[in-house]
């Protein structure tokens, strides 16, 4: 039984921490995000090797196709890391209506001249040091977290479309029915989107950060993870030991659209 | 001093056209249920083209109603006195329209219960944002600035209606600032799109209002002077040919970009996508057409009025969509300098949902007019200039 004094006591508490605002926060046990940068460096010469075999496979030759066939098989193309990525983060593909598939990470085909072999690389949320959509979001749906991930909350969004229109990288993709209808699998890890919101690569963060928690030493994302070649290298720019430092440091790396000032945390090597 | 009075609405006609405008906006309200039950497929809209017919009406009724309210304060802020009699009506309508405004966004957002969240986390980097405080705040103004014309009180009106006519340019610049601040597309970012905005404003405000005062003094057997809207219809005129120039110059300065050239190529001259022909046939072809009907003599009648307006209106319409669609249709340079697959133009046709959607909201704007001359004294009793 609570005494009158100890239900004072609570009462007085209670009354100051929701004034100071201190009841609507949780309780973090966890460690610092700010210690962390995460970015990725895509080896395009293993992803093209990557694609390569995949179409070989196939007897498919990329430069006899036309240029509709060119698309919908890029469209269509699932390596490794685009197959586990939507198995992962329940991503509701749908290959017989291109208008509404859903993604995260596309197969980009790309070469300098007419006469030049294609490269082939995997293309996903570039976690900008200033990302465009964070700038436009007008709800702060889409933010920042201290570790570089942009982040949206679905909680929060409205589903105005803002940030895919300003994204100069067409990373994001819309619900726009709902998904349920067109995940074979799902993983109960991962929040189940409704319909009327963006989704985008996260880096798997809800991977990551359960790794990070269980202490292993360098949490992968699920492509990272599956990817035959090694050809993704995921890490801490902030830690000058890890893989993904030495190489942005020492090799010669590039980011999709650098002039527009984005900064993005997806370097590509040998594009 | 103008006599403003209610009209008496008994009429069958009257009656009749509620019931079209009321009609038209159940038809609205049922095609936005249909959205909202299976969702934003039921749209012509895709992932590259997330933004199209819904967001063109956001700006269009915006700016629509901007226009108005600086018609509306034509006589406050200017000193046209004359102007005075359309003042009330012209109020009303931009509020109409303004809730229109509002209701378009709930229709075109894919998750309408959060929308409170927009005014709960406000994003000072976000041009949205802007609007949200400046779109709400309008409303208020606008709504405060009729009061004061129904209370005659003549110093705090012309003080409301400066601020209505800034808070309208305002409004108006933060619609424009949503698309033209974007620099990822090719089509986008310009400048220009803010005045352009502005003046587009100005031109569908008056393309609306002449015909319907046309129409709502002749229906109500209430003299109007015709050199008053011959006034108002060469100040359409005159602006028409002034946006002209605008889309000249915007397509001009894109196009001198060599890294523009398929874009432009696809916006302006590949008819086999709908952007070239919105462009073209709507947007330039509806302006040089309002221009040419205005320079003739029977532009200065009731009927060439009417209709350069009606025509005006529907081209500032396609100026929207022409300013939203292509931009995105057309694939985003995602490896500058590089050749780079996929890469297809997307085409985006509104689905009669969309067309729907936007119908049944200017039917309920218009539904509220005239409503409003029924209860309210908006309406002179004679719409003509007394010889003093």
């Amino acid at each position: 039984m609570t005494s009158r004094r100890e239900f004072l006591v609570l009462l007085a508490t209670s009354t100051a921490a929701i004034a100071t605002g201190k009841a609507m926060q949780v309780t973090s046990t966890d460690v610092d995000l700010s210690k962390y940068e995460w970015a990725m460096v895509v080896q395009v010469d293993k992803c093209t090797e990557c694609v390569n075999k995949l179409l070989e496979k196939k007897g498919i030759k990329f430069d006899e196709l036309s240029l509709d066939k060119q698309n919908e098989l890029l469209r269509n193309l699932r390596p490794p890391c685009v197959e586990a990525c939507d198995l992962a983060n329940n991503v509701p593909r749908m290959p017989d209506n291109p208008r509404f598939d859903c993604y995260m990470i596309r197969i980009i085909a790309a070469k300098a001249t007419e006469d030049a072999s294609w490269r082939f690389f995997p293309l996903m949320c570039q976690e900008c040091e200033h990302p465009a959509c964070v700038e436009v979001c007008p709800t702060k749906a889409s933010y920042k977290r201290p570790d570089g991930i942009v982040v949206v909350d679905l909680h929060r969004c409205i589903g105005c479309r803002y940030c895919m229109v300003a994204c100069p990288y067409n990373a994001r993709t819309f619900t726009f029915k709902d998904p349920l209808e067109d995940l074979k699998k799902i993983n109960p890890e991962v929040p189940i989107r409704k319909d009327g919101v963006p989704m985008k690569c996260e880096f798997c963060r809800w991977l990551i950060d359960m790794e990070r928690c269980e202490g292993v030493k360098n949490p992968k994302p699920v492509c990272v993870q599956v990817c035959p070649y090694n050809a993704l290298v995921f890490g801490n720019l902030k830690d000058p030991n890890s893989e993904v430092s030495k190489i942005v440091r020492t090799s010669k790396v590039i980011r999709l659209r650098g002039g527009l000032g984005t900064d993005p945390k997806v370097f590509y090597h040998n594009l | 001093m103008v006599e403003f009075k209610k009209i008496d609405g008994r009429s069958n006609g009257y009656w009749l056209i509620c019931g079209i405008f009321f009609a038209l906006m159940i038809w609205g309200f049922y095609a936005w249920y249909l959205q909202l039950v299976y969702g934003h497929c039921v749209t012509g809209l895709s992932q590259r083209v997330p933004w199209g017919f819904g967001t063109a009406a956001i700006c269009y009724t915006i700016g629509a109603s901007a226009g108005s309210l600086i018609v509306s304060a034509l006589s406050g802020v200017f000193g046209k006195t004359e102007f005075k009699f359309f003042s009330r009506s012209a109020c009303v309508f931009a509020l109409a329209t303004i809730v229109a405004a509002m209701l378009s966004i709930m229709q075109d957002i894919g998750n309408p219960e959060n929308a409170l969240n927009v005014l709960m986390h406000y994003n000072p980097t976000s041009v949205f944002s802007w609007n949200s405080f400046l779109y709400s705040s309008y409303f208020v103004i606008g709504f405060v600035y009729l009061m004061a014309q129904f209370g005659e009180k003549y110093r705090i009106t012309k003080a409301l209606a400066v601020l209505a006519v800034a808070w309208a340019v305002l409004v108006h610049s933060g619609t424009g600032g949503i698309v033209g601040f974007v620099y990822s597309t090719d089509l986008y970012h310009s400048s220009l799109t803010i005045p352009m905005f502005i003046v587009s404003a100005i031109v569908s405000g008056l393309g609306l209002l002449i015909p319907i005062w046309l129409l709502t003094f002749k229906w109500t057997n209430r003299p109007l002077d015709r050199n008053l809207m011959w006034v108002l219809a060469k100040i359409m005129g005159a602006l028409t040919i002034l946006l002209l120039y605008c889309f000249a110059a915007e397509a001009l300065d894109t196009a001198y970009i060599p890294g523009n050239a398929g874009a432009i190529h696809m916006a302006l001259f590949d008819f086999r996508y709908p952007y070239a022909w919105d462009f073209w046939v709507i947007q330039v072809g509806g302006c040089l057409l309002t221009v040419l009907i205005l320079l003739t003599p029977w532009g200065k009648t009731d009927w060439g009025m009417g209709i350069a307006g009606f025509i005006v209106a529907i081209a500032v319409y396609g100026e929207r969509y022409s300013l939203i669609t292509p931009g995105l249709g057309y694939p985003k340079d995602l490896v500058p300098g590089m050749i780079f697959r996929p890469f297809w133009i997307v085409p985006y046709y509104p689905s009669w949902v969309e067309y729907a959607e936007i119908i049944g909201l200017m039917s309920m704007a218009c539904l509220v007019y005239c409503i409003g001359l029924k209860i309210f004294a908006i309406l002179p009793e004679r719409g003509e200039v007394e010889e003093e």
